[in-house]
């Protein structure tokens, strides 16, 4: 079914893969849904624009092997690998700043995603948090692409993890305050990024019109 | 212990201590194939309680860069929570916390059901667990935790084939008081080993619809076999001249017969092929 296909960005994966996860979402049972896990949090580590989107096609899978079987056996081992992985992020940025910002990515879809009775996962929220806090720091904002993810996840989560941990969100944005103002080597693309995101912040996550204008329409010279 | 655990459905294949030894090993170089090998391994989940996992806290703290508060509470739980245990186990409290809250308010409802309408009978073919009737004025237990803990044990026993079996054979409806087990309520006051108790008299019940089982797990069953399973094991004898198999009904209840069975077993090597 080609919609699966959009729907889901799986179009990055090989024909067998991509027909054991059409399988995962209609049949859960029948697969095995360890490799599924793991099949989909390797590629989102390795795929950037399957990264933003793969929290859907998990949730889609945790929907239906709840409803199959009352299990959760997907989910189990998608949050344990997440886990993992989160335990070593350190490492990971060190290795390849890409995978880091991979799974920031990912983690933070998940997040969006994987509802637990309509309510965030509050396992999910400090972890998140660590990971935003780390991008944060000076020498994360130095580098364009993890700033650029700062801010896209802020975009799409930052009212949701403002209301699970008000505080946390603060002291967030203590730190991008620090960094836009105090940060020399800061170039202008990161300036832009992080004043917007500010002003984003304080529009109540959302932008005025007038910022609207200011950061997204094309500028005629 | 396998026997029984192969009749549960959950495959709590992952457990904390695990995740511990894993990083413990791998730090720095985070070696995926190890995991999967782990995994495979399909070690089960030793002690169920939330708190066995306090001491593995310790370990896992040291392998967290961050400084974060010892324990926290959020707004969800009354007073400090102790720092986690792995993510799915989080989630899979939240879950049960608020499903516990709530069936409290739906027992709530009845029980002031209860109280304007004492002929109403809520035949509830939706809920899961079994209410008897509140007694209008009963107190009910609202402790979280003790309801918590409770609701896990329930759980326990219902994620088993043989209770999939047994709700897919009688319709609730249909259950007779006595011979088909009843859950146990959960929003009565028990003392805990009164409850603990009921709860092991309706898992014992509920064997009664368990799988017949398969040609490999026999051999491991031996040590394990319930009285249910020992008299499928007299009868399905073949070696056995038929005077002994006419005179085993008569011992059957007795502990004799096991080690009979495991006679058997090491001096013969039956194929005991259960039917």
């Amino acid at each position: 079914m080609e919609n699966a296909k959009e729907d889901y960005k799986i179009q990055s994966f090989d024909l067998e893969t991509q027909k054991l996860l059409k399988t995962a979402l209609k049949e859960p049972s029948t697969v095995d849904l360890e490799k599924v896990s793991n099949v989909i949090v390797d590629q989102s580590l390795k795929d950037q624009v399957f990264s933003k989107e793969a929290g859907r096609i998990c949730y889609t899978i945790v929907q239906a092997e709840a409803k199959h079987n009352n299990g959760n056996v997907f989910r189990r081992n998608l949050l344990n690998r997440l886990q993992l992985e989160f335990v070593a992020r350190e490492e990971t940025r060190l290795r390849s700043l890409q995978e880091w910002v991979c799974f920031v990515t990912f983690i933070c879809n998940v997040f969006d995603y994987l509802k637990v009775n309509n309510m965030p996962m509050v396992a999910l929220v400090h972890p998140v948090f660590d990971c935003l806090l780390r991008l944060a720091q000076p020498d994360s904002l130095n580098n364009e692409e993890e700033v650029d993810c700062l801010v896209l996840q802020l975009h799409r989560i930052g009212d949701q993890l403002e209301k699970m941990n008000g505080q946390k969100m603060d002291e967030l944005f203590y730190l991008l305050r620090d960094g836009f103002l105090l940060r020399e080597g800061l170039s202008s693309m990161a300036r832009l990024l992080l004043l917007e995101i500010l002003e984003f912040r304080a529009g109540g996550w959302m932008l005025s019109d007038t910022a609207q204008k200011y950061y997204y329409s094309e500028v005629t010279d | 212990m396998s026997f029984r655990h192969k009749s549960r459905r959950t495959d709590k294949s992952f457990s904390l201590v695990d995740l511990c030894i894993i990083v413990s090993r791998n730090r720095g170089n985070l070696k995926r194939s190890n995991y999967q090998k782990r995994v495979a391994d399909g070690s089960m989940r030793s002690n169920e309680d939330m708190d066995s996992t306090s001491d593995l806290k310790n370990s896992n703290d040291n392998h967290r860069n961050s400084i974060r508060p010892v324990s926290f509470t959020t707004p969800e739980s009354e007073g400090p929570v102790p720092r986690c245990t792995d993510w799915e186990s989080e989630v899979e409290t939240d879950e049960m916390r608020s499903s516990v809250r709530c069936d409290m308010q739906r027992y709530r409802r009845r029980i002031l059901a209860a109280e304007f309408g004492p002929r109403e009978r809520n035949n509830s073919s939706g809920s899961s667990d079994s209410r008897d009737s509140p007694v209008p004025g009963e107190v009910m237990e609202e402790d979280e935790e003790v309801l918590m803990r409770r609701q896990k044990q329930i759980t326990y026993g219902k994620n088993t084939l043989a209770y999939d079996r047994y709700i897919k054979e009688v319709p609730k409806h249909l259950r007779q008081p006595g011979v088909h087990p009843k859950t146990p309520n959960k929003f009565k006051k028990y003392s805990r080993r009164s409850w603990d108790q009921q709860i092991k008299l309706w898992k014992v019940k509920i064997h009664a619809w368990d799988p017949p089982a398969q040609e490999g797990s026999e051999l491991q069953a031996i040590d394990e076999v319930d009285l249910d399973d020992v008299m499928d094991i007299e009868l399905d004898f073949p070696e056995l001249d038929p005077d002994s198999s006419a005179q085993t009904p008569k011992v059957i209840n007795s502990v004799p017969l096991f080690f009979f069975i495991k006679m058997m077993k090491i001096d013969t090597s039956v194929d005991l092929e259960m039917s």
